[in-house]
């Protein structure tokens, strides 16, 4: 209740300054336009990038006991425990390397371009989707998998039909939550992409920059627009999840 | 058909230590021990899901050990059975055909049969998760049995459920075994169960094969003490080997005969099982072969098929004795009342010390 209460109370904090025209005009403007369908597209390639790399890295931690794997567990979720702001640090001094520098003169050019956005969020939720996916691994009993191969199911053939169905939930979970944080995600996008109007602008960046400009009105209902895509993602998720589970 | 030679294997702290053993053609082998004994890390040393340390598995011959688990063709059917829930029990019936890309007019045949058997078509369509416990064991052995495997290793799958429900299972698999010539390995921790359903049974303690044999000589004829007291023995008394058949043991009244045994000399167990013990009255002719004890029922429970007596001899021994409930009524025996307990030599034996 007493947080219900302090969320109600911030978002409401909004309202007191919201100008109605402001609003309107900053939903329908171009760059507010740009803005969302970038975000939303970094987001969604960095939460796909990091699924699909999660997964087997998840999996393996979930079932197999080896040397080292605690140490392992914690490498992978080193993006979870170190700020965002330095991880943007960290990925800048990596492309003023050689080996970074060759990679973007044989592949993208990360640096203040949309793959260093998609890098950015993309490490930021990795760390997120590793403990996440394990986590749902660690649901779906071992014993069905060895069931699955003793029926003739080869280990990729029992994944496919035992584990992911069984794990489907969280797979979903991962997902939406992995968004949801790679669409609000500002520091190490900042750091690797700067602040370039219709170029980097995502969502968090175009809050900072009209708050940098002392355009609070307009910083607000850039605001309200993040808050609405990001809670529709967890409504939806929710509601997805609930279904799934009473299938 | 399955040999285990020497399998070794270690789990945390635990070790399954060179345990030998085979399974016949057509037979269903028990391993049968207390909780916490090896039995089903034996059942995933054999499926390969655990590293084997040492030792091997052979199936008709052919060397396993370090086979995949899905080309082994073994049957599996854990404690908890393994069903998959996201599916119907259709699709877990076809979930092996499907798996093996088996054509329809292959597989068809003997899933009818067992569907015929077990009685489960009406089932088909329904979800997992609606199943009583005895429909899913009905639809894990019937899903099992299915992929024809050449042998089936079944880990405790009755133990859930209550006895009327588990004794008609027992029968089902007899039926099974019978009609099917169906090669069993079976992991249990039920004395009743094994006897139910092996031919031979395997006593597992410790991670260590205590014993190994027919079903009746190990029940009869435990080798160990340890697989004594688990087989469920109570009535070992120390005695002394005094000659080829004979014994001196002063908690049963000094020097006895016996008739066999796994005692080679000196500090011995003398051994009886409580259902060997004749309950006779004062004025019954002696019998040859046979010692009397006197003394007084401390107490006599009537269990429903069978009665269980503790009898304190005068010697101050404690014995326990089991009898048909039957045979309780006609002697009308209540907690302390005297009376008098008979030892046929022939059913005492020694155990080493």
């Amino acid at each position: 209740m007493t947080v219900l209460a302090l969320y109600a109370s911030l978002i409401a904090s909004l309202f007191w300054i919201l100008d109605p025209a402001i609003l309107r005009e900053t939903l329908f403007s171009e760059r507010t336009a740009f803005s969302v369908r970038l975000s939303i597209l970094a987001a969604s390639l960095a939460t796909v990038l990091a699924l699909l790399l999660a997964l087997p890295a998840a999996y393996a931690l979930s079932r197999h006991r080896f040397v080292g794997k605690e140490a392992a567990e914690t490498v992978l979720e080193f993006p979870l425990i170190v700020s965002p702001a330095a991880l943007g640090a960290i990925i800048l001094i990596f492309f003023n390397n050689p080996l970074g520098a060759w990679i973007q003169e044989h592949s993208f050019y990360f640096v203040f371009g949309f793959a260093g956005i998609v890098l950015a969020q993309f490490l930021t939720v990795l760390g997120l989707a590793v403990r996440m996916l394990k986590a749902a691994f660690d649901e779906v009993s071992v014993e069905l998998e060895t069931v699955a191969r003793t029926l003739g199911a080869s280990p990729r053939y029992g994944f496919i039909t035992v584990t992911l169905p069984l794990a489907r939930n969280g797979l979903i979970a991962a997902f939406i939550l992995s968004w949801a944080k790679a669409l609000g995600e500002f520091g190490a996008t900042f750091m690797v992409a700067g602040s370039m109007a219709m170029r980097t602008e995502t969502l968090p960046i175009a809050i900072y920059m009209r708050l940098s400009s002392a355009d609070l009105e307009g910083t607000v209902a850039l605001i309200l627009v993040l808050v609405t895509i990001g809670l529709a993602a967890l409504f939806v998720a929710r509601r997805l999840l609930g279904r799934v589970a009473h299938a | 058909m399955l040999e285990l030679d020497g399998l070794s294997a270690q789990v945390g702290g635990f070790r399954l230590d060179c345990v030998s053993l085979s399974v016949d053609e057509g037979e269903c082998h028990a391993v049968l021990g207390p909780s916490g004994s090896g039995k089903s890390t034996l059942l995933h040393a054999v499926l390969g899901t655990l590293p084997v340390a040492a030792g091997r598995v052979r199936l008709a011959g052919e060397e396993i050990t370090h086979l995949p688990l899905e080309r082994r063709r073994l049957g599996y059917v854990p404690q908890q059975l393994g069903l998959f829930p996201h599916l119907s029990v259709r699709d877990n019936l076809l979930y092996s055909a499907r798996a093996r890309r088996v054509p329809e007019a292959e597989y068809r045949p003997l899933l009818d049969r067992l569907l015929e058997i077990t009685g489960i078509v009406p089932l088909l369509s329904r979800r997992i998760v609606t199943l009583s416990g005895g429909e899913r064991q009905r639809v894990a052995l019937v899903r099992a049995l299915a992929a024809n495997p050449r042998v089936v290793l079944l880990d405790e799958p009755f133990t859930a459920l209550h006895e009327s429900l588990r004794r008609e299972l027992w029968w089902l698999m007899r039926d099974l075994k019978r009609e099917r010539g169906l090669t069993v390995l079976l992991v249990t921790h039920d004395l009743t169960e094994a006897h139910f359903l092996a031919d031979h049974i395997t006593v597992l303690i410790d991670g260590r094969v205590e014993q190994s044999g027919d079903r009746a000589t190990v029940y009869r004829r435990p080798a160990s003490v340890a697989a004594a007291r688990f087989l469920g023995l109570k009535n070992l008394f120390p005695a002394r080997l005094v000659g080829p058949g004979e014994v001196v043991c002063p908690a049963l009244g000094g020097r006895l005969a016996v008739v066999d045994g796994t005692a080679v000399g000196g500090e011995v167990w003398l051994a009886i099982r409580p259902e060997q013990l004749a309950l006779r009255l004062p004025d019954d002719p002696p019998r040859q072969d046979e010692r009397r004890l006197a003394g007084r029922f401390e107490a006599a429970l009537d269990l429903g098929e069978a009665a269980l007596l503790h009898f304190r001899a005068d010697t101050g021994v404690l014995l326990e004795v089991r009898c048909g409930s039957r045979v309780l009524r006609r002697y009308g025996i209540e907690a302390g009342d005297a009376g008098v307990v008979g030892l046929p030599a022939a059913d005492l034996f020694t155990l080493p010390r």
